[in-house]
């Protein structure tokens, strides 16, 4: 029987609840989350976004596979998020074990445990999920007691780290396979085979890697060497997985809607998957590639359907990057149309700023409040080439001279620092523009039509560089180098005439270092991110509980040079860890990228001209355009 | 013109503090397509207004919420709309429309009743105590209740207090008909604290755990001086 939501019994007590911080966080029964009968269903799937509720709720991706699974009779998809401080200290101290926020029922007795891995510093809360579940950390140390734990999401681009916590990972895209993967799972617990053959099976799905039945080799130095299948049947490679059409791919049109107020709490519709931009330090722009878009009617009718099942009053367009969707003028002239008359807000995306952006800001943003954002990732013009940024000065300052003109008067400012061949001139740079920026307004503005002056906000992080891009082989700057560029910005914008117009703040240096480590590591990682865990870490992704010294101590006393990882410029012929997953992009196309890069010179984008890079295997997006 | 809707909440729901309910409600009147009236200015909103705020935990059954309504709704079709796309333990159960110029709702609330369920180790000896201590609380003229920031007297405001028989086994049942809005509020959390500190209770040494609070109806005064449910034509 299905149980009614106001009647569902709570996993905690009431008592519990009304002592601790948005106990809603934990008591699900919101708007469009789904309940089922166990009984009529074949697999319960437990899916995991590992940090706390607000959070998770905001990501897209779950929403996807929560409405695919659910949209099959024989699987129920519930959803379980980590528990904050204050309730994860009560659950240990009390031994309540985790639970699914539909059904309120264990985790453990789940049949799979779906983790999303969306960031490196989420890795010490993935094992908080499995020690509360009463789950092993390890793999290999599971029984047929405990769920098939399974992982997604960007971080598979380099699993090794968190391998051996994982019973296998889906590389790539989740519409495509888990029917597949769901069936074999079902046939092998009617005929009674045990989880380790299914294990076995499952590696002739393609997409699906099984970390335990490869072999990795290390040489006398501790370094990588190779990664090698157990068995025959064992593929060498693990294809990733996509959606050739985007206009036939599941999309939810009823997500489920938070009742507290998420991180992102509006409706969604994504417009393209991928990104034509080529930017070398971008992973999420090779590893989504090649970019497909969605028609503009199917998204029409997508919106609709979800802002009537929703109840929202705001509206979202998610991509990489939404100024290179092909039909967006039709797409937000529809819209607008459409939710100005039901007084719904369309919150934009940062749109690249010219003259059409800014006409539709006008129209759907107060001017008085918001900002016009550039993301130049760099100061200087030869940066920007060593990255690929196809954004010029001269873009910007138009853009923002428009900007002046229309009425708008901050700016937003995005860099990196610690970029590959960075120099301290190019640190400089990121000043010197945005002074250009300040100018700009005065000589655009007269006096006497100055409202309030000019607010120029530059923020910058420190640069991790990430398999699968052309900075794969790239050193990362030490602690002490990125705080003397920082040093070297902030001195700069102090020396620019309009200095006062100009705030700048940088980001945490430690964290960048820790998410370095994991972004680049190995499978030997998994010792010290059990030991960091062990002695108190974890919400590594917050500031207030983040530890850069824990994890020190943690590499230390595991005997791992962590770097070793990131230190070095590693050589051209270096296997790396990632190297068995064929993503579609060649391993040469990255080589001669990072080539380009030391010569500061830049790349096509994939709609002016194809560059190689391997994806036009796949057959579909902008390759067949 | 503005709608009075009684509304309840029980269930999972009831840990939604006041502001999420009020953006579940504003939900909940875009997806049943009704046409509410919209501020003015860059970003309209929904006029909405609620009587009296429903703390996290509590669980109502007569709870009132103001809506402004463009000209030409039906009360009765505008409550079936907003039932048919609310399935989370909150049910609307009455409507009315109030005459011009009548009181909002939340300046209107003077009074409100409250069932409240605690939970002993010994129930039978439990009760014995709650009762005792419902006696002492009320044969004293003053009974000083600490909230957050000042202590009050709070006995002028207790109307009625008992303790009543709980077809649920489970735990001790408490009636109270307190006064509420801006003359003398009394909480029901601050009224069970104080029961608390009452001697028959402190020399028990037995403990008591609140584990369900239920708001059961929110009164206006009529201009003869009666408390009459916020729905009753004549505080509207």
């Amino acid at each position: 029987m299905i149980v009614k939501p106001e009647d569902r019994k709570l996993a905690l007590t009431h008592e519990i609840l009304m002592s601790i911080d948005k106990p809603s966080r934990y008591t699900g029964g919101e708007p469009n989350s789904v309940m089922k009968d166990p009984d009529k269903t074949k697999v319960r799937f437990v899916m995991c976004f590992p940090d706390v509720y607000e959070i998770g709720m905001s990501h897209l991706g779950i929403q996807i596979l929560y409405g695919l699974f659910n949209s099959w009779d024989d699987v129920w998809c519930e959803r379980v998020y980590s528990p904050w401080t204050d309730l994860d200290k009560i659950m240990r101290d009390r031994k309540i074990p985790l639970f699914s926020l539909e059904s309120q029922s264990p985790v453990k007795d789940a049949d799979f445990l779906g983790i999303t891995i969306q960031y490196e510093m989420c890795y010490t809360n993935i094992l908080q999920i499995l020690d509360l579940s009463d789950i092993p950390f390890y793999s290999k140390d599971r029984t047929e007691a405990d769920p098939i734990v399974i992982g997604g999401g960007p971080c598979v681009y380099n699993t090794e780290p968190i391998a051996d916590f994982f019973d296998l990972f889906y590389i790539g895209e989740g519409e495509v396979r888990y029917r597949e993967l769901i069936d074999l799972y079902e046939d092998c617990k009617k005929a009674g085979i045990c989880r380790e053959e299914f294990l076995k099976k499952a590696t002739g799905i393609e997409g699906i890697y099984v970390p335990s039945l490869y072999d990795v080799t290390y040489d006398e130095n501790n370094r990588f060497v190779s990664m090698k299948p157990k068995y025959d049947f064992v593929p060498a490679k693990v294809k990733k997985q996509l959606v050739k059409d985007m206009n036939e791919a599941f999309y939810p049109t009823a997500p489920v809607v938070p009742f507290i107020r998420a991180t992102q709490d509006r409706a969604v519709i994504e417009v393209q998957r991928g990104c034509i931009r080529n930017c070398r330090f971008c992973q999420a722009g090779q590893i989504y590639k090649p970019v497909r878009e969605k028609s503009v009617d199917y998204l029409l009718d997508h919106a609709k359907a979800i802002l009537k099942n929703t109840g929202y009053e705001e509206l979202s367009l998610s991509s990489l990057s939404t100024s290179d969707y092909s039909g967006l003028k039709r797409l937000l002239e529809e819209l607008m149309d459409y939710c100005g008359q039901k007084k719904i807000n369309i919150s934009l995306p940062s749109l690249r700023i010219d003259a059409f952006s800014l006409d539709v800001m006008n129209k759907v943003q107060d001017i008085k409040k918001s900002s016009v954002t550039f993301a130049p990732e760099a100061g200087s013009q030869r940066m920007r080439n060593v990255i690929n940024k196809g954004l010029t000065v001269e873009n910007i300052l138009n853009g923002a001279e428009m900007a002046f003109r229309g009425g708008w008067n901050k700016v937003k400012l995005y860099f990196m620092l610690g970029l590959p061949f960075e120099e301290k001139e190019d640190a400089e740079a990121i000043a010197v523009l945005c002074n250009e920026i300040a100018k700009v307004y005065f000589e655009t503005v007269p006096k006497e039509q100055r409202q309030g002056s000019v607010q120029i906000t530059a923020s910058s992080s420190f640069f991790v560089p990430k398999p699968f891009t052309a900075f794969q082989w790239a050193p990362m700057n030490k602690p002490e180098e990125f705080l003397e560029k920082a040093k070297i910005t902030k001195a700069a914008v102090r020396a620019q005439l309009n200095q006062k117009r100009i705030s700048y703040h940088y980001h945490d240096c430690g964290t960048t270092i820790i998410e370095g480590v994991l972004a680049r590591g190995d499978r030997r990682l998994s010792a010290s991110i059990e030991y960091v865990y062990r002695h108190g870490a974890i919400f590594d992704a917050w500031t207030e509980t983040f530890s850069y010294e824990n994890w020190l101590k943690a590499f230390e006393e595991t005997g791992v040079d962590y770097t070793d990882y990131i230190f070095r410029t590693r050589p051209d012929d270096e296997e790396f860890p990632w190297d068995f997953i064929d993503s579609g992009v060649r391993k040469e196309f990255l080589l001669r990228e990072w080539k380009n890069a030391s010569m500061a010179k830049k790349s096509s984008n994939c709609r002016e001209q194809c560059m190689g890079c391997g994806c036009t295997e796949f057959g579909c997006g902008v390759c067949v355009e | 013109m503005t709608f009075r809707f009684k509304f309840s909440r029980r269930g999972p729901v009831r840990y939604l503090g006041h502001l999420d309910m009020m953006r579940y409600f504003q939900k909940v009147v875009m997806k049943a397509e009704v046409r509410a009236k919209y501020s003015e200015g860059f970003h309209p909103h929904q006029l909405m207004s609620f009587a009296y705020p429903l703390g996290v935990g509590m669980e109502t059954d007569g709870d009132y919420m103001d809506l402004e309504m463009e000209d030409g709704n039906d009360p009765d079709e505008v409550m079936k709309a907003l039932n048919s796309v609310m399935n989370e333990g909150v049910y609307i159960s009455a409507v009315t429309v109030l005459r011009e110029g009548a009181q909002n709702a939340m300046a209107a609330v003077t009074a409100a009743t409250y069932e409240l369920i605690l939970e002993c180790d010994d129930p039978i000896e439990g009760r014995l105590i709650i009762e005792k201590a419902v006696e002492e609380m009320l044969a004293s003229d003053t009974i000083m209740a600490d909230s957050k920031k000042s202590s009050k007297n709070i006995r002028p405001g207790i109307f009625e207090l008992m303790v009543e028989p709980n077809a649920d086994e489970q735990g001790i049942r408490l009636y109270m008909f307190l006064s509420s809005g801006s003359k003398l509020n009394v909480r029901p959390a601050d009224l069970f604290n104080t029961l608390l500190t009452m001697p028959s209770v402190a020399s028990a040494g037995s403990s008591f755990k609140m584990s369900l609070l239920r708001r059961l109806e929110i009164f206006g005064m009529t201009e003869d001086g009666k408390h009459v449910p916020l729905i009753n034509p004549d505080v509207l």
